[in-house]
C-alpha cells in the first residue's frame, strides 16, 4: 500500500479506491482518503469535483461501485445512514433536515431510542445536549423551537445531533455557506474543541482560505479524483490552487476565484484601478421600494442607486428579503410601494415584459426553477424573453434560422458545452445552464443587470467566467447589482456593498473600507457602531 | 485488489449514443410495438369470446379502403376527431387540461343550428360563413367560462370543463326538444337548417368541404405552434411557467387563450357536424369524440403534427368497427378496447425504455 500521508499510527478512517458512476458519468474514480485521529481534514475542490459524493458514499447515501471503507482498522460495509451512524459517522449536509415546529432537543433525539419510551420525558436528553453544547462551544438553547433559530444556530443543532449520536468522524459539507464571518470563527473554534476530544472532522469546502484557517491535513479533489494530500503546514495557497485547477494556464485565469478573500489577492480585476464610476450618472434609482413576500421577509423601504459602470453588492444572510428585492427590481414581483427607474424611465407597476424591454436583465438565484425551459432546446431558451422583440421576429412568426445562428454564436462566445444548439437545456450541467442564462441576459444589452447568487454551485472556470462577464458588463456602462451570500465574492467584485437585514438596508461600505467582520456584524442585524 | 462493497452490477455499456436518428427510430418502434401488442391482446380477447380475430381485423383494417364510401366515411369521422384532439392538445401544451371538448362541440353545434334555422332563407355565401362562425364563437365562449373561472378564482379547469359538458347536454336537450323540435324525428332533434347553411359536397360518393377546412385548420395549428410568437409563449408556459413569467410572458393570459382557442376548434367541429353531416342538431351527436380526442392527443404525445395522422388511424378503426360487428359478430366496442390498449402499451413503453436505459448504465 502506498500511503503518502499517515499522521497517526493507525488512521481513524480509510477509504480505498472508491469508484462511483452515475450512468455514463464517473463521479468518483478510485478515490483514496485517509483521515487521521484528532484532525480536521479538509476536502478541497471546486464544485463537481466529487467531494460531496465521496462523503455521501461514506454516509451510506450512495453505494460505491468499488472500494473499501476501513474504520479503526476494520473493514465496514455501510448500506444506509443508519449503518453509518452506528459506526460513528455523522454528517451535516448543506440543507438541514429539521422539523421546524420541534424544539432543539426533540430534533436531536428524533430517530434515536428513548430510554423513557413511551413517555416523552426529555429532561435527561436536554441536559446531555446542554452539556455537549457548552463543551464544544456550540451554545444553543435546547428548549428553543427550531423555527425561531438563525441558520448559524440551526447548523449547531445539526452538529450536536451528530455528536449526540456518538460520532467519531464528523463530516461537514460546505458548512460556512450561510454564516457571517463571526459565526465562521466560532464554528472553527468548535471544530478544534471537537478534535481535541478525540474525534476527527472532515471539512468539505471550495475555499482555500478556510482550509488554511482550520485544517490540519488537506485532500484536494478534481474531476472525481484525488489529486493530492498535503499537510497544512507544508503547503501554500498557490500550491493548493494549482492542485484544485490542474493546468497552469488555467490557474492564472481563475486565480481570482480560488484565492477569493485571501489576505493578499494574487490577481485583481482590471476595473479596480480603472474604476471611475463615481462621476458616472445614476442609471438606476430605487426609492422607498416595498415588495411583499411569500414566506421570507418582505423587502421594505429599500432605496438605492446604481451608476453606469458600477457594481453594487447586496450582502446578507439568506432569507433577509433578497429574493423579494431581486424579483421586485427585475419586475417579476409586483411592488407594493415605491418607485424604480432606469435611465429616468419609471418602471414600477408595469408588466414584466416592459421591464425587459426597458433594459432590465435578471439572472435568478434558482436557475432551474426560474431560468430555463428544461424540455426546450438551447435555441428556444435563448429566445425566451426576446420573442416579441424585433431581433427574432418577422411578422407574427419567429425567425428560427436567425435564432439558431444566434444560439450557435452564443455557444461559442459563452463556451457552452453542449452537443448541439438543439440539445434540451435539461441535459446540460449547472455551469452550462448558467452560461445560457448569462448569454440571454447579455444579449438584451441590459442597462441594469441583476445577478442573484450567480456562482452558486458552479465549477471554478464557470465562476471565473461569471466574474469576467460581470466586469465586462460594468465596463461597457451597465449598472450591475450583485446579490450574493458570499462575502468573498462581494468584496472581490463590488465597488460598493449594501447590507440587508430583515428586508432593510442597514449599512453601506465602499471599496477600500471593506472589513468582513464589520460586514458580518451588520448582516447579523447588530446596530452599526459608528 | 478491490472487492465490491455492494452487489452492484458492472456497467455493460456497449451501446453508443448515435444521435437523433436513433432516437426517432426508437420512438417509431415504440408506436409499432404498441399497436401490434394492442392487436395481439385484443385478438386474444376476441378469440376468448369465441370469434375469429383474423376476420375481425380484416374487417377493421380494410373497410376504409375497400370502397369510396368507406374512405369518405372515414374522412368525415376524421374531422371531429382531429379537431377535438387539437382542442385537447393546444391547452395541454400550456399545461392545461381541456376535458370539455364535447360540451364546446355541442354548444358550437347548437349555435350553428340556431343560425341556420333562424336565418334559413339567406343565400349560401352569407349563411354558411355565419353558421360556421357562430359555432366557433360559441365554442370559444363556452371554454372561456371555464378559463375565466380558472384565471379569476383559481378553479381547476379539469373540473369546470367536465362539469360544463353537462350544462351543454341540457342546452341541446332544451333546444332540440323544446325550441325547434322536429316532432317527426322520434328523438330530440331540431328541424333542418336552411339550404344555404349546408357545406357543399364534392366528388362521388360526396364528401363535404368541412374536411378541407379541418385540413387547413390542422396545418395552421402546426405552423402557429412551431413558428409563431404565441405558439412559442404557449410552449414556454407549458415547459416552465415560472421561468416564462420571469421572462415577461403573461402566464395567466396564455393559459386562458389556449383554452379559448381549444374551445373554438371544438365549436368548429360542432358547426361542421351540423353543416356537413346532419344538417340539424341531434341529441347525442357528440358520440364519444371527447374520449377519442383525448386518446388521440395522448397517443400523439401532444405533438400537433402527429395529431392528424393518429386521428386518421383512429378514424379507420372506428369506421371498421361497425363492419367488424356485421361480418365477424364482434361487438364494435372492441375497437375502443384496442385504442385504449394502444395508449396503455405506449405509456408502458416509456417505463420500459426508461428502465432499459437505466440498467444499461
Amino acid at each position: 500500500m502506498t500511503e503518502n500521508s499517515s499522521p497517526g499510527p493507525r488512521p481513524l478512517l480509510h477509504m480505498d479506491g472508491i469508484r462511483k458512476t452515475f450512468g455514463p458519468v464517473v463521479a468518483l474514480d478510485g478515490v483514496d482518503l485517509t483521515v487521521g485521529r484528532n484532525e480536521v481534514h479538509g476536502l478541497l475542490g471546486g464544485n463537481g469535483a466529487g467531494k460531496t459524493t465521496l462523503m455521501n458514499v461514506l454516509y451510506g447515501l450512495y453505494r460505491a461501485d468499488e472500494g473499501i471503507v476501513t474504520l479503526d482498522g476494520q473493514e465496514v460495509v455501510i448500506r444506509d445512514p443508519r449503518d453509518a451512524i452506528s459506526h460513528g459517522i455523522g454528517m451535516v449536509h448543506q440543507n438541514f433536515l429539521q422539523v421546524d415546529t420541534y424544539s432543539v432537543t426533540e430534533n436531536i433525539v428524533l430517530g434515536t431510542e428513548l430510554p423513557s419510551w413511551p413517555s416523552m420525558d426529555l429532561k435527561g436528553q436536554a441536559e446531555r445536549i446542554a452539556e455537549l453544547s457548552t463543551r464544544f462551544g456550540l451554545s444553543v438553547d435546547p428548549l428553543a423551537t427550531v423555527a425561531d433559530l438563525s441558520v448559524g444556530l440551526r447548523q449547531r443543532v445539526e452538529i450536536l445531533k451528530a455528536l449526540y449520536r456518538g460520532a467519531k468522524v464528523l463530516v461537514l459539507d460546505e458548512p460556512t455557506t450561510n454564516l457571517t464571518p463571526q459565526e465562521v470563527d466560532s464554528l472553527f473554534g468548535s471544530l478544534r474543541a471537537i478534535v481535541d476530544e478525540g474525534m476527527s472532522v472532515v471539512f468539505i469546502t471550495h475555499k482555500i482560505r478556510e482550509t488554511m484557517a482550520v485544517c490540519d491535513t488537506l485532500t484536494v479533489m478534481r474531476d472525481g479524483r484525488r489529486v493530492g494530500t498535503v499537510a497544512r503546514r507544508g503547503t501554500t495557497p498557490t500550491e493548493l490552487a494549482g492542485l484544485m485547477v490542474g493546468d497552469d494556464a488555467m490557474v492564472r485565469r481563475v486565480t481570482e476565484v480560488v484565492t477569493a478573500g485571501m489576505a493578499a489577492p494574487v490577481g485583481r480585476g482590471p476595473t479596480v484601478d480603472a474604476y471611475a464610476a463615481g462621476d458616472a450618472p445614476e442609471r438606476v434609482v430605487v426609492s422607498g421600494l416595498l415588495a411583499h413576500n411569500d414566506h421570507g421577509v418582505p423587502a421594505a423601504d429599500v432605496s438605492l442607486s446604481v451608476r453606469g459602470g458600477e457594481i453594487v453588492g447586496i450582502a446578507g444572510v439568506a432569507g433577509n428579503g433578497q429574493v423579494e428585492l431581486a424579483e421586485a427590481l427585475a419586475g417579476v414581483r409586483p411592488t407594493a410601494a415605491g418607485s424604480m427607474s432606469l435611465d429616468g424611465r419609471d418602471l414600477a407597476g408595469s408588466p414584466t415584459a416592459t421591464w425587459l424591454d426597458g433594459g432590465v436583465a435578471y439572472v435568478p438565484e434558482d436557475r432551474h426553477r426560474d431560468g430555463i425551459l428544461p424540455s426546450e432546446s438551447i435555441v428556444e431558451n435563448l429566445v425566451l424573453g426576446a420573442q416579441r422583440g424585433r431581433r427574432f421576429r418577422s411578422g407574427p412568426f419567429l425567425d428560427w434560422r436567425r435564432a439558431r445562428q444566434h444560439a450557435e454564436s452564443s455557444i461559442r462566445a459563452f463556451s457552452i458545452k453542449a452537443p448541439s444548439a438543439s440539445t434540451p437545456a435539461a441535459q446540460l450541467s449547472g455551469g452550462n445552464i448558467q452560461r445560457i442564462i448569462l448569454a440571454r441576459a447579455f444579449s438584451h444589452e441590459p442597462g441594469f443587470l441583476i445577478l442573484h447568487n450567480p456562482t452558486r454551485g458552479l465549477d471554478i472556470p464557470s465562476t471565473q467566467f461569471v466574474y469576467d462577464r460581470t466586469r465586462a458588463a460594468a465596463a461597457s456602462g451597465t449598472a450591475v447589482l450583485l446579490i450574493s451570500e458570499d462575502l468573498d465574492e462581494l468584496t472581490n467584485l463590488c465597488d460598493r456593498i449594501l447590507v440587508v437585514y430583515s428586508g432593510r438596508i442597514v449599512g453601506e461600505r465602499r471599496r477600500g473600507e471593506y472589513d468582513q467582520y464589520e460586514l458580518g456584524h451588520l448582516m447579523a442585524g447588530l446596530e452599526e457602531s459608528a | 485488489m478491490t472487492t465490491t462493497t455492494a452487489p452492484v452490477q458492472t456497467p455493460p455499456r456497449t451501446e453508443t449514443r448515435a444521435g437523433r436518428g436513433n432516437a426517432l427510430a426508437r420512438q417509431v418502434l415504440a408506436y409499432v410495438v404498441a399497436v401490434l401488442m394492442a392487436f395481439v391482446v385484443a385478438g386474444i380477447i376476441i378469440a376468448a369470446l369465441g370469434h375469429n380475430p383474423f376476420d375481425a381485423y380484416r374487417a377493421i383494417v380494410t373497410t376504409s379502403f375497400k370502397s369510396g364510401f368507406g374512405l369518405v366515411e372515414t374522412v368525415h369521422k376524421w374531422v371531429p376527431l382531429v379537431l377535438l384532439a387539437l382542442a385537447f392538445t393546444i391547452p395541454l401544451a400550456a399545461g392545461k387540461y381541456n376535458i370539455g371538448g364535447e360540451g364546446q362541440l355541442l354548444v358550437g353545434a347548437t349555435a350553428s343550428a340556431a343560425a341556420g334555422i333562424l336565418l334559413a332563407d339567406l343565400p349560401i355565401y352569407v349563411l354558411l360563413p355565419l353558421v360556421l362562425v357562430c359555432g366557433v364563437l360559441a365554442g370559444a365562449v363556452f371554454a372561456w367560462v371555464a378559463a375565466w373561472l380558472m384565471d379569476r378564482f383559481g378553479i381547476n379547469e379539469i373540473l369546470s370543463t367536465v362539469l360544463l359538458n353537462f350544462v351543454s347536454f341540457g342546452i341541446v336537450d332544451y333546444v332540440a326538444s323544446e325550441v325547434w323540435s322536429d316532432p317527426a324525428a322520434g328523438h330530440p332533434t331540431t328541424i333542418p337548417i336552411g339550404e344555404g347553411g349546408l357545406l357543399p359536397l364534392v366528388g362521388r360518393p360526396p364528401m363535404h368541404l368541412g374536411v378541407l377546412l379541418a385540413v387547413l385548420v390542422a396545418a395552421a395549428v402546426v405552423v402557429v405552434m412551431r413558428r409563431s410568437v404565441p405558439g412559442f409563449e404557449l410552449r414556454a408556459v407549458g415547459a416552465n411557467a415560472r421561468a416564462a413569467q420571469v421572462h415577461g410572458i403573461r402566464v395567466g393570459r396564455v393559459a386562458v387563450g389556449s383554452l379559448v382557442v381549444g374551445g373554438a376548434l371544438a365549436g368548429l367541429a360542432g358547426a361542421i357536424e351540423v353543416a356537413g353531416v346532419h344538417g340539424k342538431l341531434i341529441e347525442g351527436m357528440q358520440s364519444n369524440y371527447l374520449l377519442l380526442g383525448i386518446i388521440i392527443g395522448l397517443i400523439a404525445r401532444g405533438n400537433a403534427l402527429a395529431v392528424p395522422f393518429v386521428a386518421f388511424g383512429i378514424a379507420v378503426l372506428e369506421v371498421g368497427s361497425s363492419a367488424m360487428q356485421r361480418s365477424a359478430g364482434v361487438p364494435s366496442e372492441m375497437v375502443l378496447i384496442v385504442e385504449a390498449l394502444i395508449l396503455l402499451f405506449l405509456l408502458f413503453s416509456d417505463v420500459v425504455g426508461a428502465r432499459l436505459r437505466r440498467s444499461s448504465r
